[in-house]
């Protein structure tokens, strides 16, 4: 008990600052943004060099479900915003259910990006395989960043509702609650950067024809 | 240790998005994206989707997200401020790899 009046631990719960914990998440936020930034400035330079190739390899993908996981991700980001809502207006049990909604939205986007993945690698279309390695150069380049950057985001989509999950036990266990919800919030912020990252990869890969 | 009691709890006058404007947010995203799979999926050989417009939807979509799912509308200017900087500096690399490229 003394202990207390001598100085905080860190990680130890009794030093608990909302604001900092936020403008923290913010700071991740924005290096995330850089590093798919990056991928972008990639993907940009490939598919002004092999426009033709880019064209002809994105109608391999399924637009249909692309545009399904788009929405997935989007009600998903609203269901999470919604949960901070009832969370700050006290309804916990409300903000459980919308933080569960989340990630069962989390479990069909992948779901989905399962079946579209496997029927690339059935058709060969993965680096290395056969049929990809006698695919033209552009062509190759296109299935290269498709892979790693729809790969990249999907483990982020995991990442993500593995957070949310841990925030839901936080929750239940009486740690997140009305009055410090930073853990919830950030989680969500977290999402939505899931979510906004999508926003750009579906029209980049599915869309321009 | 009296001025981090402040920090304990989040201040009364924190915003609080209502569920209407988050509802709204999403029928806004979700037309966004209807409208620019129809237009690539049965609009391909009249109106092609060009780059410009793709990416222009897209910005609008991120833009709604950032500002009111992640409530940057009712945070402090910096946060604002800060996605400015991280703008600035993905178009100083931009403008680095396009000087890079052109002048080989």
């Amino acid at each position: 008990m003394s202990q207390e009046h001598a100085f905080v631990l860190p990680n130890s719960g009794h030093n608990f600052d909302a604001k900092s914990s936020k403008m923290g998440m913010w700071l991740f936020l924005y290096t995330e943004l850089l590093l798919f930034g990056g991928l972008f400035l990639v993907y940009m330079i490939y598919r002004y060099l092999n426009q033709d190739a880019f064209l002809l390899a994105s109608f391999e993908l399924n637009v249909w479900m692309g545009a399904t996981n788009t929405i997935v991700l989007l009600t998903s980001s609203m269901t999470i915003a919604m949960a901070i809502t009832a969370l700050q207006k006290g309804n916990k049990k409300l903000s459980i259910t919308l933080s569960w909604v989340t990630i069962a939205a989390a479990i069909v986007f992948l779901v989905i990006k399962y079946f579209e993945w496997g029927a690339k690698f059935e058709h060969g279309y993965f680096p290395g395989m056969d049929h990809y390695n006698e695919l033209p150069h552009g062509e190759r380049l296109y299935f290269y960043l498709y892979f790693f950057m729809t790969g990249l985001h999907a483990v982020h989509v995991i990442v993500g509702a593995v957070f949310i999950l841990f925030v839901i036990r936080g929750i239940q266990k009486g740690k997140v609650t009305k009055d410090r919800y930073s853990l919830l919030e950030n989680s969500g912020l977290y999402w939505h950067l899931v979510d906004l990252i999508w926003i750009y990869l579906f029209p980049l890969f599915y869309l321009i024809h | 240790m009296a001025s981090k009691e402040n920090n304990n709890v989040h201040p009364e006058h924190e915003h609080i998005s209502s569920y209407k404007e988050h509802f709204g947010t999403w029928v806004g995203l979700i037309l966004l994206t209807l409208m620019t799979v129809f237009v690539s999926a049965f609009g391909a050989d009249l109106s092609t989707l060009t780059v410009v417009t793709a990416l222009t939807i897209a910005t609008i979509k991120a833009l709604a997200v950032a500002l009111y799912f992640m409530h940057l509308k009712y945070e402090p200017k910096v946060y604002r401020a800060w996605i400015i900087v991280v703008m600035a500096l993905f178009l100083f690399f931009l403008t680095m790899v396009i000087l890079d490229f052109t002048t080989r």
